[in-house]
């Protein structure tokens, strides 16, 4: 187990780094999932367990800067409960996201605690020493590539053999509510999108995508090329520009967008 | 501050000294954007960790580079994915020797509605499709469907960077106007193929039903069946998701939201309903 903890641990680490550097998205829980099935010689169910969180986190990303639960520690912490305790992964999902909730605490706590960094870069700038400032560059990410590293280490490692005991010793009705409460989680992640995307000009778009799924059954991706299709038509005959010279509630919700952008990260 | 008062170059001499491969040299650092992201200055200091190769070779005394860096150092916050356009820009600016104002006027003024249009069009358009089709591969146990995320997602991703970083240097100041007339026609198409994705993904991936029986005299009948599927399928994921919008509009935190989430799931089942 020592060994499978520190692997995790690592890829935590450089998951957990290109969150916010590199960004190629190796820490969505897509593919976490899938690293840390292997690491743990269930790939299968790793898989599964990662496509499951996926979808509770597809909305909760940093939207104008608001750090959302952190979602390498919830997917990877995620899948090695799964796997470890045998679980469904919607069970998965009710552990995972209180852990995430309480590990982005900590990282919020960090960015306000780096703050100081800054005032010895001005220091550098000052002199023109821009190798000083790279090498200041370097020690946030060491720092979480760290800090990760502890943090997934340590359930893996003293709770592993406890976790399956864990779950034995919870009640039925408290691990069918949170497989339950997890397969209705993604609601909250989609409303956080709707919450930034949602105009009542756009709701008709909205409609054809959940007609089109509920009672059409159609595929996401056939979905999306409706939606590309709708959206390349509006965008070529020009009524993306119309909006601001219509009624006087068009241009009311345009400043609305405007709003809601003008922060964004 | 300090800098305002000694804002002239030393050496205003213009001179063209970048070459293609300092600017993907420039790429590749913007990746560390957020490197020593803090809630004062947000990624002031990777912004300017990615110019540094840049202002070095443009200012090629102390006195212009440390005003430059000192100016790249303040509050900086944009969507990292689009943020090689406004390097792009700068750096143009910057090798043109533009006074300190224009440059940080510029500056300021694109990386607000380069962050809208970011969020727009990745976290809310191409994370949701390339994920959400890389999820339902993957829920069957397909290999695929990791990979195929992420080679799509980055394909998009890098060709952006390496893309906007030139078309961004090489358009300087007229591509400000450009995205000024253009921001609203990008955001608006990004939201409606967005809108009609999370449309589907509220119909495919909320599992909410109830498993409540209800007894009218001798006969049972199951209630989701009976009852919620006969006015529409997938009825509680709509209302549910719209409850969650509605608190949302109303200022509650999500935080509060995944609370309430779970506390139904957990009396629910404990009652006997879901």
């Amino acid at each position: 187990m020592l060994v499978q903890a520190i692997l995790i641990g690592l890829w935590a680490g450089i998951a957990g780094v290109d969150l916010f550097n590199g960004l190629t998205h190796i820490h969505r829980p897509l593919v976490t999932g899938a690293v840390v099935g292997l690491i743990l010689g269930d790939f299968q169910t790793g898989l599964i367990a990662g496509a499951t969180l996926e979808l509770v986190w597809a909305g909760m990303v940093p939207l104008a800067g608001a750090q959302p639960p952190n979602v390498v520690i919830g997917g990877i912490i995620g899948t090695a409960f799964a796997i470890l305790s045998k679980q469904d992964a919607s069970v998965a999902v009710g552990v995972a996201v209180p852990f995430a909730v309480a590990v982005q605490a900590c990282i919020t706590f960090i960015f306000t605690a780096f703050s100081p960094v800054m005032h010895k870069m001005d220091a550098y700038a000052a002199k023109a020493d821009t190798k000083g400032i790279d090498r200041l560059s370097y020690y946030e990410p060491m720092f979480l590539f760290v800090f990760y590293f502890i943090i997934s280490f340590l359930p893996i490692f003293l709770g592993a053999d406890k976790a399956q005991g864990l779950v034995e010793m919870l009640p039925t009705w408290l691990i069918g509510g949170l497989s339950v409460a997890g397969g209705i989680m993604p609601a909250v992640g989609f409303a956080m999108l709707m919450k930034i995307m949602f105009k009542v000009s756009y709701a008709a778009f909205f409609v054809i995508g959940f007609v089109a799924s509920a009672y059409g059954g159609m595929d996401i991706l056939a979905v999306a090329l409706i939606g590309g299709a709708i959206a390349a038509y509006d965008y070529y005959s020009g009524k993306g520009d119309g909006e601001d010279s219509g009624g006087k509630k068009a241009i009311v919700t345009q400043d609305v967008v405007e709003e809601d952008y003008s922060n964004g990260i | 501050m300090e800098s305002n008062q000694i804002s002239e170059y030393q050496d205003p001499s213009v001179e063209k000294v970048l070459t293609k491969k300092d600017l993907n040299k420039m790429v590749w650092r913007s990746l560390l954007l957020q490197s020593s992201f803090n809630y004062e200055r947000m990624q002031g200091g990777g912004w300017t960790y990615g110019l540094i190769p840049g202002l070095k070779k443009i200012h090629k005394n102390d006195h212009d580079l440390s005003m430059a860096l000192n100016d790249h150092l303040q509050f900086f916050n944009t969507h990292p994915f689009l943020v090689t356009f406004i390097q792009g820009i700068t750096l143009a600016m910057e090798e043109n020797k533009e006074s300190r104002d224009t440059i940080r006027g510029i500056k300021v003024a694109t990386m607000g509605p380069l962050g809208g249009i970011g969020d727009a069009l990745f976290w809310l358009t191409l994370l949701p499709i390339t994920a959400g089709i890389g999820a339902a591969l993957a829920s069957q146990g397909n290999i695929a469907g990791p990979i195929l995320f992420l080679v799509a997602f980055n394909i998009v991703h890098f060709g952006l960077r390496f893309g906007l970083m030139h078309y961004g240097y090489n358009t300087g100041t007229n591509a400000i106007v450009t995205l000024k007339e253009n921001t609203k026609k990008i955001s608006r198409a990004a939201s409606i193929v967005g809108l009609t994705v999370i449309g589907a993904l509220v119909a495919s991936y909320i599992n909410f039903t109830l498993t409540l029986n209800v007894k009218a005299g001798d006969i049972t009948f199951n209630l989701q069946e009976g009852v919620l599927d006969a006015i529409m399928p997938k009825l509680l994921p709509l209302l549910y998701t719209f409850f969650c919008f509605w608190m949302l509009k109303k200022g509650k935190s999500p935080l509060l939201l995944i609370l309430i989430t779970v506390l139904v799931g957990v009396l629910g089942r404990l009652v006997g309903v879901v």
